[in-house]
């Protein structure tokens, strides 16, 4: 009897600790009412006319560590905090923390002349953080992701990368405090347009130091260059951007504060984005009609299409065999059942909007490699003459594997593209759905026959997706091997005419299209809602997704 | 009591080193490439693996990862990159755990009364609205409570919060939609097992000797029908407490959960160990708390026991 009063009384103990426990916030400690009190009052403020853009992503930055940046929102976030020697506001070249830059006559060497001015914490921003951060990328002790950026651009940056030269040859050079040196490879045309990029930005060295393998991993570890400072980051929940006072061109920026969370299920967005939480949100496509007349589409620059193996190894060798699989397919029906038309059907390989010569590529070279709708007769033409040089009887015997990421979407859209070559040609298709990471190593160690994939630029020039293809090229999973390709490739990278340039990597994307090497599917859009007292929220299809320095809450 | 704990402190240290092994070997295992993105050239590939230690054998990286362990170092994520699993788990767990605790308080303590309630009205209409609820409770999966949750009490009528976790009203929606399952199922067990209970021979004995009905149902039978709960409590708490994936997600809540899963997407392989290990830990800890509680509860178990 008195043990199971006892026993009530732990009860009640533990109880009662459940409800302490609940009353708490977790994360921090001492300062759990403060925060709060903090919140409301970013709240209140905001209504009372404090400029705060809000937007989210599905998933947190994975890092902010401008050189160990991989991804497009770690990119976007950096974009807006880092300073480079130029800036890329969506496709215009702007003057960044250089003034004015000279070019050498062969078109290889850049001096850079930076401007004055303070890094966050107020220490004088000098050539020499640029010269430290470019060594920090390609350093192999450093193992950036996104060292590939540059090793066949600057100077020495392969050769260092690959561990067979010290980092000091590098082709950057700190020649006094406000003056920078560049050595390309080649005459380089759009590398004024990468400059911007997070992982050739800025850092310091002392503070790189101090912090170790901890570098950038919270607000409060890192310095900024930018037009914005991290003012908060709590992982995966929000970052919360705050104007630099410190920053150059500070009188250009309007808006006074940014917050980025984290909402990982796109639905929930939404609702946050109807509830007045967020300015700005990706509408999912299983809820695309209800917003149709409201959404605004960009494309985010991803491109994808299927990479086919031409090792010898599959019946994809004949070149016919290919071409039929890009006449039969009906790729308008195929972003209609796969996508709700969220995505819009491509029939050639580089993005459209990337740079020409004056104008967008696709207006100076418009190009249709095969018509959109497809044409079954041509197909069949291609596929009796593959046959034929294959020595097949029956269309069915030709068997190929379609190998796919194991989601939804994936699986939808390798239906689709199954059904259309299964009936268009009568050939058997056969899918393989494969996790993410999976898929990845086995386009990289070629044991593939078709895949389905994609390619997001690095730079808006054609070569972002022509130097895929080169024989030997690390990116060339499909094993394509064209002479002619290459004379167009080495053509274009020693030319310093811009016109002939264009031309040359123009040709080169004919050749790759009419040997069929690959099978272009669709350009990726998003479609967003957005508030519309945000005025200059730009999106981008280069590196970052949105451009929002200029931006301004205009009620 | 001492040396039961102290032996049962000795297997759970064993179980976790067993634990780690298993799952140091099968995260290599599974299919696919850490590094693996669509811009890898070998060079790189060759830098990542010297930087995370790959190049080693992997014996040699099995050892290293034990003694870091035992430092109480779990590495860095390779997806999180500056990022230590140590901090990962120190600043996602606290929601996970503080979510879980509400929607476990208030999910055991009404399962409970509900299973009684059940019990003591047998095949009437309170015994059928509770199987009612417990099988709602039981097959409506967390993604489908938390969505309508939040578009009824969020959105539809905005009497809380639609996601984030910022205050107490925050954690209303998500808490529910946590402990709706725990609830369902104690609820139960709990039935179950009083209706069991009351045919023991105590209970007649009880009866016999001429005590009260309710005395007997709040002396001998709750408290005999409480075992069975307890046993499932531990593996429910440890993994409510730890943080679920789908609830996180629904409502935006920084927690372990979301972490768990996606570092398995990503293989993520120090996240992966870091977060099992930890999981683990607290399962281990979790049943071996129960024991305990067996000992307090019930006197025979306490005897056997010395």
């Amino acid at each position: 009897m008195i043990k199971f009063k006892k026993l009530i009384s732990l009860f009640l103990v533990v109880v009662m600790c459940f409800s302490l426990a609940a009353c708490s916030t977790p994360g921090e400690n001492a300062n759990a009412n403060t925060e709060q009190k903090n919140d409301q009052q970013t709240e209140q403020t905001t209504n009372d006319g404090k400029k705060v853009l809000r937007y989210s992503l599905t998933a947190d930055a994975p890092t902010l560590d401008p050189q160990l940046m991989n991804s497009i929102p770690s990119s976007t976030v950096g974009f807006h905090i880092y300073e480079g020697l130029m800036r890329n506001h969506v496709g215009e070249i702007q003057p960044g923390m250089a003034e004015s830059y000279d070019l050498s006559t062969d078109g290889k060497t850049y001096t850079f002349h930076l401007r004055d001015a303070k890094w966050s914490d107020g220490v004088a921003i000098k050539a020499a953080d640029y010269e430290y951060a470019m060594k920090r990328l390609v350093d192999p002790a450093t193992a950036s992701d996104y060292s590939f950026l540059v090793t066949t651009l600057i100077k020495n940056a392969g050769e260092i990368n690959a561990g067979n030269m010290p980092v000091d040859e590098l082709g950057v050079k700190a020649l006094d405090d406000k003056t920078l040196t560049i050595e390309l490879n080649n005459p380089t045309g759009y590398f004024l347009s990468m400059l911007s990029m997070s992982q050739l930005c800025p850092v310091r060295q002392d503070v790189v130091e101090k912090y170790g393998k901890d570098y950038a991993a919270d607000a409060e570890k890192n310095v900024y260059s930018g037009p914005f400072i991290v003012k908060e980051w709590k992982h995966e929940d929000r970052i919360i951007l705050e104007k630099n006072p410190n920053y150059w061109n500070k009188d250009a920026i309007n808006l006074e504060e940014v917050h980025i969370l984290t909402v990982a299920d796109p639905m929930t967005a939404v609702a946050m984005y109807e509830e007045g939480e967020l300015d700005f949100v990706n509408v999912p496509s299983e809820v695309l009609k209800n917003y149709e007349d409201k959404v605004i589409y960009y494309n985010d620059g991803a491109n994808d299409f299927i990479k086919l193996n031409l090792d010898g190894s599959s019946e994809l060798k004949s070149k016919d065999l290919r071409l039929a699989l890009n006449f039969a397919l009906n790729r308008e029906d195929y972003v209609l059942l796969s996508s709700q038309n969220m995505y819009q059907p491509n029939t050639r390989y580089v993005l459209p909007q990337v740079n020409g010569v004056e104008k967008a590529y696709s207006e100076e070279y418009p190009f249709e490699a095969f018509p959109v709708k497809g044409d079954t007769t041509k197909a069949k033409e291609h596929l009796t003459l593959a046959m034929k040089e294959l020595g097949v009887s029956d269309p069915s015997k030709i068997e190929l594997e379609l190998l796919t990421t194991d989601q939804e979407r994936t699986r939808i859209e390798a239906e689709v593209l199954q059904n259309q070559l299964q009936t268009a040609l009568g050939i058997t298709v056969n899918i393989r759905q494969v996790p993410y990471k999976q898929r990845l190593e086995m386009e990289s160690n070629h044991e593939f026959e078709m895949v389905v994939t994609g390619w997001v630029p690095d730079y808006p020039d054609p070569m972002s997706y022509l130097e895929l293809w080169p024989t030997g090229s690390p990116y060339n999973h499909g094993s394509y091997s064209s002479a002619v390709y290459d004379g167009y490739i080495k053509d274009a990278l020693s030319n310093t005419d811009a016109k002939l340039r264009m031309d040359a990597l123009f040709n080169a994307e004919k050749t790759l299209l009419q040997d069929g090497a690959i099978v272009p599917l669709q350009l990726r859009r998003n479609a967003m809602l957005i508030n519309e007292k945000v005025k200059g929220f730009e999106t981008y299809f280069v590196g970052i997704n949105f451009d929002y320095i200029y931006a301004d809450i205009v009620e | 009591m001492g040396k039961y704990i102290l032996k049962r402190l000795g297997i759970s240290l064993l179980t976790l080193l067993v634990l780690i092994t298993i799952v140091f070997i099968l995260v290599r295992l599974m299919p696919g490439d850490p590094f693996a993105s669509d811009k890898l050239t070998p060079e790189i590939r060759q830098n990542l693996e010297r930087y995370y230690g790959f190049d080693k054998p992997i014996i040699v990286q099995y050892f290293t990862y034990i003694k870091n362990i035992l430092n109480g170092d779990f590495g860095y994520s390779m997806k999180y990159i500056n990022q230590s699993v140590n901090t990962i788990i120190a600043d996602s767990f606290p929601y996970s755990f503080d979510l879980g605790m509400r929607g476990l308080s208030v999910s055991i303590s009404l399962g409970l009364v509900l299973g009684i309630i059940a019990a003591l009205n047998r095949g009437k209409t309170l015994d059928y609205m509770s199987v009612i609820i417990a099988i709602i409770g039981t097959s409506v999966p967390d993604f489908i409570i938390g969505g309508l949750l939040q578009y009824f009490f969020g959105i539809k009528w905005g009497l809380f919060p639609v996601a984030q976790y910022k205050g107490i009203e925050y954690t209303i929606l998500p808490s529910i939609a946590l402990g709706f399952y725990t609830l369902a199922m104690v609820s139960r067990i709990m039935r179950a097992s009083m209706l069991e209970v009351v045919q023991q021979d105590y209970i007649k004995t009880a009866k016999s000797k001429g005590i009260s009905n309710f005395r007997i149902t709040a002396k001998h039978q709750i408290r005999n029908a409480i075992m069975p709960v307890v046993t499932v409590l531990g593996p429910t708490v440890a993994s409510v407490l730890t943080g679920t994936f789908v609830v996180e997600s629904i409502f935006a809540i920084p927690g372990m959960g979301k972490y768990y899963v996606q570092s398995v997407q990503n293989l993520d392989y120090s996240l992966i160990l870091g977060m099992t290990v930890f999981y683990g830990a607290f399962l281990v800890l979790a049943n071996m708390v129960v024991d305990i509680l067996y000992g307090v509860i019930d006197p025979r178990i306490r005897v056997a026991g010395k």
